[in-house]
């Protein structure tokens, strides 16, 4: 990642900050509504331009390591944000995701990585992309959904009534729960014609299937109707499952010789 | 939420009950492990399985439509009870996640107890027994009587009793065997990565050629005193090709010429050669301050020892690329006159009657030059139902999302 990426990236996050900034004036002053939204939801293009421009400079898609899906990250999250709001009017999401979205430009801005062109015929399989791109999306909509629990916590604790949060969380859940069963499936089909087998319990493999369990229990939790309030502690927390599974897998003793670490350039 | 307090088997039984008959069954499995040393669970083959279980779904839907109203079986079909063994499944799982899977020594706890083999362990086949068995019951309640309702959960539910169930029972049939074959010769051996004895095939493979394809070279600074290669001011890794640049600290270097494929030739100068025989050459002009010269950098071969530039203490290499593509061109025969001709490539096997053939590996040693391709042959006769299960949950999945935003808009 080179000199462009510091440009866009900080070009991003001046966006997302001039834009939070005009939508909380914006609650006195209703006319700064649309252009707050204009400049935050630039935030996004720009960065959906950058992965554009790095994709055609990488000859691959930039889903290789990490720190190429953080681009990602930063670049989908805020749209959740957006869409929750237009979708719910709540508004409170789109602040806590464009702050998430600044903090993976940041860490990028400070571990520069390798810019290496490469990839490795494994990687080369019409399923790397649709793989990813429903994981990457799956985990960002549980990433707003564990943000939007997380708040509905502190609801609870200053004893405000939040019913509309608690329906946004879940409904991220369910969604996000979707996106990993394919993401789980597309993973399979693609081992079975790259590796020989759809399923060897790979550390990434049995990560990826206790996340999805972890959400499966939430949904079935739901459907017996346990107290929704006590739901959102379980959705906060289920997303440092997703969190080792994203990338603490590669510090685990078991991940020696698994075929999911990404490269650590 | 249950208000009053319930004591405890007092029924209708919920969660109090489902953890503890849970934690028996994971505690009875591990303890069966102890006992056997942990030997694991051996599956019987086909058709031993299919018909084992075959019996189990039909035991278990039969209970499910005999005794559906009996507290009990209602209990064993529920969500608590299936919460327990989610929950349980995902903690063997967590385990399984954690401690390295079948790397320590027979003697140790960790084998004994069945952790460094989780997921053929006793205490996860039982789960999954009562899991199957708890999800078997539900989806009996949905599937009679029928109604179009229902669909999602059936799909859903159903596709994964059928892929979990077929993927583990069936697991005792997938055969999986690496063959060995040297260029010009053919084989119908296979190897297993646990033992050295091979074991025939019904099939044989000849090797015609095996062929690897190279990203093009790097060209890299290395310090031999701390054994590291220094990044250059770019932090990218320099592709050699005409006209490449690359800086280090006070040092510049441009890429005059490349030749991937080339022999050394007089005066230095390298000629370009045949792709068999030819190794990467560049010409390069290295800028220090006010020094500037020029030279042949290669990566070398088996044969042919590498060119680098030194600079003091430093040396300026060019390293083979790494791999793009490789693939084996092969003739699979058997006995009775079939045969096939095929190119292995990685991600993309060639199917031979009821086997799949993948391009594996090479001698890494002798990269490009290898004379030896690895080639994986696998069989899984239960794969059609675990697919069908796939596509199932992915149905049922397509459902859930629909109607998830249909209700969202019909509650807001």
């Amino acid at each position: 990642m080179i000199m462009n990426f510091n440009t866009a990236a900080l070009l991003a996050i001046a966006c997302w900050t001039i834009g939070a900034l005009l939508s909380l004036f914006a609650r006195r002053t209703p006319s700064l509504k649309i252009p707050a939204f204009v400049i935050s939801f630039s935030g996004a293009l720009v960065m959906a331009a950058f992965i554009a421009f790095y994709w055609s400079l990488l000859d691959r898609p930039p889903l290789r390591t990490l720190g190429e899906t953080r681009l990602w990250y930063a670049a989908l999250i805020p749209l959740v944000g957006f869409l929750v709001e237009y979708r719910w009017k709540i508004e409170w999401l789109k602040f806590y995701c464009m702050g998430l979205a600044t903090f993976f430009l940041v860490i990028n801005m400070l571990h520069p990585e390798v810019f290496d062109k490469t990839l490795m015929p494994a990687l080369q399989s019409p399923w790397f992309i649709p793989h990813v791109i429903v994981y990457l999306v799956g985990y960002v909509l549980l990433a707003a959904s564990s943000v939007t629990a997380l708040h509905n916590v502190y609801m609870q604790v200053r004893h405000k009534g939040n019913d509309a949060g608690e329906a946004v969380s879940h409904y991220l859940a369910l969604l996000g729960f979707v996106l990993l069963s394919f993401g789980l499936i597309f993973g399979a089909l693609w081992a079975k014609e790259a590796w020989g087998h759809y399923w060897t319990w790979d550390p990434k493999e049995t990560w990826a299937f206790l996340s999805w369990l972890a959400y499966l229990g939430y949904l079935h939790a739901f459907r017996y109707k346990i107290d929704s309030s006590k739901l959102q502690w379980y959705l906060a927390l289920a997303f440092v499952v997703l969190l080792v599974c994203w990338f603490g897998v590669n510090y685990l003793p078991s991940a020696q010789n698994s075929v999911h670490t990404y490269t650590q350039s | 939420m249950a208000v009053v307090r319930r004591r405890w088997f007092q029924t209708p039984w919920e969660f109090k009950e489902s953890v503890l008959f849970t934690a028996a069954a994971v505690v009875a499995g591990f303890l069966i492990e102890l006992a056997t040393s942990g030997s694991g669970l051996a599956l019987p083959r086909l058709p031993v399985n299919a018909i084992a279980l075959s019996l189990f779904a039909t035991l278990v839907l039969s209970i499910g439509l005999g005794f559906r109203n009996t507290p009990v079986v209602e209990w064993f079909g529920g969500i608590p009870l299936g919460l327990s063994l989610i929950f349980a499944i995902a903690l063997l799982s967590l385990i399984g996640g954690i401690v390295p899977q079948g790397a320590v020594s027979s003697g140790s706890l960790a084998a004994q107890s069945g952790i460094n083999h989780i997921f053929s362990s006793w205490p996860f086949a039982l789960t999954i027994i009562l899991f199957l068995a708890n999800l078997g019951l539900s989806l009996s309640w949905k599937l009679v009587p029928f109604k179009m309702k229902n669909i999602q959960f059936i799909l859903f539910h159903a596709g994964f009793w059928i892929a979990l169930s077929c993927g583990i029972f069936g697991s005792s049939d997938l055969q999986r065997l690496i063959v060995p074959i040297e260029e010009g010769k053919a084989s119908n051996l296979g190897y297993t990565m646990e033992s050295d004895t091979p074991q025939h095939l019904p099939f044989s493979v000849f090797l015609h050629d095996f062929s690897l394809e190279e990203y093009p070279p790097q060209l890299l600074l290395y310090d031999p005193h701390s054994d590291k290669l220094l990044m250059n001011k770019s932090q990218a890794i320099i592709e050699v090709r005409k006209g490449a640049t690359a800086s280090w600290m006070g040092l510049e270097v441009l890429v005059l010429d490349y030749i991937p494929f080339a022999l050394p030739g007089q005066k230095g100068i390298p000629q370009p050669a045949d792709r068999s025989t030819g190794i990467p050459y560049a010409k390069i002009r290295i800028s220090a301050g006010s020094v500037q010269r020029e030279t042949w950098i290669s990566t070398g071969s088996p044969v042919l020892k590498p060119d680098a530039a030194a600079l003091g203490n430093l040396f300026l290499i060019l390293v083979p690329g790494t791999p793009k593509s490789f693939r084996s061109a092969v003739t699979v025969q058997d006995n009775q006159s079939h045969e096939v001709m095929a190119n292995l490539e990685v991600n993309k096997p060639v199917t031979f009657m009821d086997w799949k053939l993948y391009q594996m590996g090479y001698d890494e040693k002798a990269g490009r030059w290898s004379k030896l391709s690895l080639v994986e042959v696998i069989r899984d006769p239960w794969l059609p139902a675990v697919y069908l299960g796939f596509f199932m949950i992915m149905a049922g999945n397509i459902l859930f999302f629909w109607n998830g935003i249909k209700r969202t808009e019909s509650a807001s």
